[in-house]
């Protein structure tokens, strides 16, 4: 499934892009995110916890930050599996200075899920996802 | 498609249901959406406290020109309300639209309010009636609207240990008239767009008008500026398919296998001529 | 000893309720999972979350730790058992070893790699959730025209290319035909992939008693004796010491007729714990794992005269396989290759299939298994020709149609047809709906911008499976009638029906026959332990090879019960109707039920002829049946959402002879809802991971009542010539004839769009675009 869309962050591009390379505030803005943990260079693990309505679920997964160009894009790759699924996000975030002393980011990318979470509800995984993405940048938006 | 172990308690009071909810409990109403998502482990709550049976929240009153409706109430016990058919049809007539006759005789306007699904039908009504939503806990009661209470996908202002209790929506005063019109998912049947219009009509000019949309988007809202359009304006052809093609402006429209998203855009401008239309037709 | 005779009336013919139904609405039918049996242990699968993966390990300790759990078993375990057979061959056909357990590598979404068993349910499904998999996930496909494209990843990484088989067959001279055409109409047509969707999933009960050496087996099946060789030979157990069960089975659509792991796998579960053991697919796992159908991408291509005469048709045929055979998946385009020609007059045929590995799960028979796929083809190629040449499309038909006087009519694929009237149907169908009149209307609708549209489908079908060389475990049926001593008729049928209403239709055949009252009469199937042997229900054969197998045997046991009537009566001749035996010289008279205990008390017996009433015959048809018809729908579709709305839809069905006619107005209403619901709405969606995106009935939409069109239906009847009762078959037909009138419809509804072709499912949004680009 493709995601595509783009967020607006009241930072300039080089403070866009040092805070989404800042594991302690990545791990504040991941939705139900609750460990992140250097493993390598740019490579994290990951611990979250969903919940979404009554669906509940547990996944352990990594984060993969490469492709670095400071300040206008880096790739951005999260994985995660548990009980319910998998699920697996692999993206380019561009960054582009606005007018207003912001930075808009353009994000593109791709979004497997396997398992339970997969058979059911396809209408359901379409707008989570953008809320899930909404909510990273509305949290990193407020740091 | 068999849940984990639970534990399952039928409150003799409701006291009794929001201290157990207090305590981490979760609340089961007609256990429509609940119950297949825990045959499927996608949830697992380890204690459900079933509101369903609870008379005190099963009533529909009128009250101080206002009509409560406990959040227990069924869809089936909505439609065929006599006091709602009467006094506020809208929100008798969405009931018709969900689901079969097996999942009316379950679901609660309760249950459907707390999930806030984006593709249910009661929210688009409720954001079209500027319901107020009462919300209860083991420590106190709060009344919110629908914009308030509605925040995104699956997503409410419900804190932990509260409830939704109750449901207040207006006596429809005169000459207002009202339609939910549904262009439904073929496969689940919920609503690809849902659109609630309500309108008042006095001597060809359109006022109190009040649009809300379910399906569209991961949440449902109220179309305000379809509202501003048609404020003062005369009910012609012209300006209610104006006013529709706005309903979706600056909305993020979702996706699925079933509509994309500029389908799903187009279709919402469409219902919403429709609810319009039919609206009009039933105001006085 | 006279008796007087009230004439019975006849019940073959009659709309007669079923028998069966008053325990299917109550609740009282037994089903596979309403059997208990002391001790009886619970299984919960293990399943591949993954299309394609190499699994690294294995892991089962805090599962086996789990109170309650009896047993695991993992793909080492299973080595030993037989794998899952496939019945079909084909030259050069590549079979992969299809183990009841995943070896060190899954295949498909929902592939079994464990199985829990424990002494409930709950606690086996509670357990499988803590068997830990490892998995090396690789790159699946899911496309089957991606998987044959170079360099696509291989689902066995033995067949690099993805191909299971090539399979070529031609008749009469196409490149003539082609030579001589003016015209040649070619196009892609896809049949996606359908999930049959029985009301009850799968479900196997084992049984071993290890004293006895001795297996039985409940599960939901519609083939109990083949089963049961095949489970047999898989188990290298005795197939005397095996009794296999169908009890109540609730649908199958061909989804069942087959061997599948599970059914081995409890057997093997219950040999090696000595308890029984029970297995029920959750819908979850119905969805995934129970074949599918369809699967098709056809390229066809048809030459054609300027006058509209059709000569010749091409096939390019690739059908995803997924990725296993099951019992008869290979085989399943060959039919649609053999009914390329529909009912149409040219013996010029050429057919290249491609049978494709994909990381799916199996596609295999259902509902038509191959001819909906064909129908559709050639019933989409017609209206192509037509619209070429500006015909009408019932004219274009009426032209091309074999001839009433060319029966039996030899087509280019090898058939014999055994009887037809097509332009009959066709007409009676125009008739019935004021085809001329419609187009009239239709001309107006379209000069007011209203998108009407009238779709004609006629159809052929080659049932009645069939002749034992054509039919993979042979063609015949069997029947036993036994008379009982109180003069009760018990009737034993090796078909297996599950919702078709042979208990009903057969105690009607029998009830003629033998001049006793309905309610006298059961008739049993679906238990080795009982029925002599059977082939079972599938390929609408139940009436149409079942039928003449009871039938002849009711002929045996009627000379029989006439040799008792004339030693009795003590007659030189007797006749015997309305169950009495009659000497006309006397008038003297006895009935079948006196006869009966005389025939068991045996106190005196006929010359040469033993005790007892009971009569099996085995009987073996010549061809196949090939029943008919036409289907008109008209449609009309909303420019503003592309909505599509059935306006009318009349059926003319020839299925020859009727034996209930309530039961055949039954198959060909749900036949069409299925049919629809190929044109319209349903579809197996992988995404290209191998996930099953339809995976349940939110997102999977199959037709609700309320979504059916009001089905003007009527006959006319041809009796076939193959069997003495005059019957065809009727099971698929109605699946067979709706889908392409539909899809016909709402592409004449848009043709003055310029629209030629849609593929299924017609969805709303695909016909919103295509009025939406044709405003652009
Ligand atoms: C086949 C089918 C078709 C359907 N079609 C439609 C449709 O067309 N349109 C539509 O709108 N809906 C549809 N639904 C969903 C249905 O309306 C559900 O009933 C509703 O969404 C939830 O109501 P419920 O009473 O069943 O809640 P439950 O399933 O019991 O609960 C849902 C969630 O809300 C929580 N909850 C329940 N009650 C309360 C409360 N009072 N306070 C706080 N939290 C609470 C629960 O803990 C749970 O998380 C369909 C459902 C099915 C099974």
């Amino acid at each position: 499934m493709k995601i595509a869309g783009t967020a607006a962050l009241p930072f300039p591009p080089e403070r866009a892009y040092d805070l989404m390379q800042d594991p302690v505030l990545l791990a504040k803005a991941i939705p139900g995110c609750e460990a992140l943990e250097k493993t390598g260079d740019n490579e994290y693990s990951l611990k979250m916890k969903m919940v979404l309505a009554s669906l509940s679920g547990a996944f352990d997964g990594k984060v993969r930050l490469t492709e670095p160009e400071r300040p206008h894009s880096f790739r951005m790759v999260v994985e995660g599996s548990g009980k319910i699924g998998f699920m697996k996000g692999d993206g380019v975030l561009r960054l582009t200075p606005k007018g207003d002393g912001g930075t808009e980011v353009a994000y593109d990318g791709e979004a497997q899920i396997g398992g339970t979470m997969a058979a059911v509800g396809n209408r359901m995984i379409d707008m989570t996802a953008r809320m899930l993405i909404k909510r990273f940048f509305e949290k990193l938006s407020v740091e | 498609m068999i849940a984990n172990a639970f534990d399952y308690t039928a409150p003799q009071s409701l006291d009794e249901a929001l201290t157990l909810i207090g305590n981490g409990a979760k609340p089961l109403s007609g256990g429509m959406s609940l119950i297949p998502m825990m045959k499927l482990r996608l949830a697992s709550p380890e204690h459900l406290v079933d509101l369903g049976r609870l008379k005190e929240l099963s009533y529909i009153r009128e009250q101080d020109g206002e009509l409560h409706i406990g959040a227990a109430i069924t869809y089936y016990e909505l439609e065929s309300s006599t006091l709602l058919l009467g006094k506020c049809p809208l929100i008798a007539e969405t009931a018709t639209h969900i689901g079969d006759i097996q999942v009316r005789n379950m679901g609660t306007l309760g249950g459907s309010v707390a999930h806030a699904d984006p593709a249910a039908d009661y929210p688009a009504t409720l954001q079209a009636l500027e319901a107020k939503i009462v919300l209860r806990s083991a420590t106190g009661a709060r009344t919110l609207s629908t914009k308030d209470f509605f925040l995104d996908t699956f997503t409410t202002a419900l804190e932990p240990g509260e409830i939704v209790a109750e449901i207040i929506v207006p006596i429809e005063p005169g000459l207002t008239g009202t339609s939910y019109q549904k262009f439904r998912q073929p496969a689940s049947g919920f609503a690809m767009v849902g659109i609630a219009a309500r309108i008042r009509q006095q001597a060809g000019t359109l006022s109190l008008i009040r649009i809300g949309v379910t399906g569209l988007s991961g949440s449902s809202y109220r179309a305000t500026n379809v509202e501003a359009a048609l404020e003062g304006k005369q009910p012609t052809e012209e300006n209610i398919r104006a006013a529709s093609a706005l309903v979706g402006d600056g909305v993020d429209a979702s996706a699925d296998l079933h509509a994309s998203a500029d389908y799903r855009q187009h279709l919402a401008t469409i219902y919403t001529a429709k609810a319009i239309r039919a609206a009009l037709s039933r105001s006085a | 000893m006279a008796t007087t005779v009230t004439r019975i009336e006849k019940l073959v013919g009659k709309r007669l309720r079923r028998k069966e139904d008053p325990r299917l609405i109550t609740g009282t039918a037994t089903y596979v999972e309403d059997i208990k049996r002391p001790g009886m242990q619970h299984a919960v699968i293990v399943r591949s979350p993954h299309g394609a993966a190499n699994i690294k390990g294995i892991d089962t300790t805090k599962a086996a730790a789990l109170p309650g759990v009896s047993a695991i078993f993992t793909g080492k375990d299973i080595t030993h058992v037989g794998s899952v057979v496939c019945g079909a061959d084909l030259p050069g056909l590549r079979k992969p070893v299809h183990h009841i357990l995943a070896q060190d590598r899954v295949y498909f979404v929902g592939h079994p790699v464990a199985v829990v068993v424990a002494s409930d349910r709950y606690i086996a499904a509670d357990a499988a959730d803590l068997v830990e998999v490892d998995y090396d996930v690789t790159q699946a496909v899911t496309d089957p025209e991606k998987a044959l494209a170079p360099g696509a990843p291989a689902v066995h990484p033995e067949w690099p290319d993805n191909t299971a088989f090539l399979y070529h067959q031609t008749g009469g001279d196409i490149d003539k035909a082609f030579a001589d055409a003016d015209v040649i109409i070619k196009q892609r047509i896809t049949s996606q992939r359908l999930v049959p969707n029985a009301m009850e999933t799968r479900g196997v009960v084992a049984e071993w008693l290890q004293a006895d050496r001795a297996l039985t087996l409940f599960t939901s099946t519609q083939i109990p004796h083949l089963a049961r060789t095949i489970l047999a030979g898989q188990l290298g157990i005795d197939e005397n010491r095996f009794r296999l069960i169908a009890p109540e089975v609730g649908g199958g659509f061909g989804s069942k007729l087959n061997v599948y792991a599970e059914e081995a796998l409890m057997g093997f579960i219950t040999m090696k714990i000595n308890k029984p053991v029970k297995w029920i697919e959750s819908r979850r796992e119905n969805f995934q794992v129970t074949i599918q159908g369809r699967g098709h991408v056809d390229y066809f291509e048809l030459a054609a005269k300027r006058d509209g005469t059709m000569l010749g048709l091409r096939l390019k045929l690739i059908q995803d396989l997924g990725a296993y055979h099951q019992l008869l998946t290979p085989a399943i385009p060959t039919l649609s290759v053999l009914m390329m020609p529909g009912l149409y007059n040219f013996r010029n045929i050429d057919a290249d299939v491609v049978g494709v590995f994909t990381n799916c799960v199996p596609t295999d028979a259902y509902r038509g298994a191959g001819r909906p796929e064909a129908t559709h083809g050639i019933e989409r190629m017609v209206d192509l020709l037509a619209a070429e040449l500006n015909m009408d499309p019932a004219a274009i038909r009426f032209k091309n149609f074999v001839q009433p006087d060319q029966f039996p009519f030899p087509t280019a694929t090898g058939l014999n047809y055994d009887s037809g009237d097509y332009g009959a149907t066709l007409q009676k169908a125009m008739d019935m709906i004021g085809y001329d009149d419609l187009r009239k209307q239709q001309a107006a609708a379209r000069a007011a911008g209203r998108l009407m549209g009238i779709g004609i489908s006629t159809y052929g079908e080659l049932c009645a499976f069939g002749p034992s060389p054509a039919t993979p475990a042979g063609g015949w049926e069997s029947a036993t009638v036994r008379i009982e001593p109180t003069g009760k008729v018990t009737v034993h049928t090796g078909t297996s029906p599950h919702g078709q209403g042979q208990e009903t239709s057969f105690a009607q055949i029998a009830a003629d026959e033998l001049g006793v009252p309905m309610d006298d009469i059961i008739v049993l199937h679906g238990d080795t332990a009982i029925i002599p042997y059977g082939i079972g229900t599938f390929g609408s054969r139940n009436t149409a090879v079942g039928g003449p197998a009871l039938y002849y045997a009711l002929q045996d046991i009627k000379e029989k019960v006439k040799k008792f009537g004339k030693m009795l009566l003590d007659a030189e001749e007797v006749t015997f109707e309305n169950g009495v035996c009659r000497d006309p010289k006397t008038g003297k008279e006895i009935t079948i039920q006196t006869i009966a205990g005389a025939a068991y008390r045996a106190m005196k017996l006929p010359p040469d002829t033993d005790p007892g009433l009971v009569a099996t015959k085995f009987w073996e048809p010549s061809n196949f049946a090939f029943p008919f018809g036409a289907h008109i729908i008209v449609s009309e579709v909303d420019r503003d959402t592309g909505e599509i709305a059935i306006k009318r839809y009349v059926a003319v069905d020839d299925i020859g002879n009727q034996l209930n006619p309530l039961l055949v107005d039954g198959q060909l209403h749900g036949g069409a809802a299925q049919g629809l619901g190929q044109a319209l709405w349903e579809q197996a969606v992988y995404d290209d991971n191998g996930q099953l995106i339809t995976g349940e009935f939110m997102d999977y939409c199959m037709p609700r009542a309320r979504m059916m069109p009001w089905i003007e239906s009527s006959h006319t009847v041809t009796p076939s010539p193959v069997n003495p009762l005059g019957v065809k078959g009727v099971g698929e037909a109605g699946t067979i004839g709706s889908t392409p009138a539909m899809v016909n419809s709402v592409i004449d509804a848009l043709s003055t769009l310029g629209v030629r072709h849609i593929d299924m499912p017609l969805t709303n949004e695909k016909i919103w675009n295509l009025v939406n680009g044709a405003k652009a």
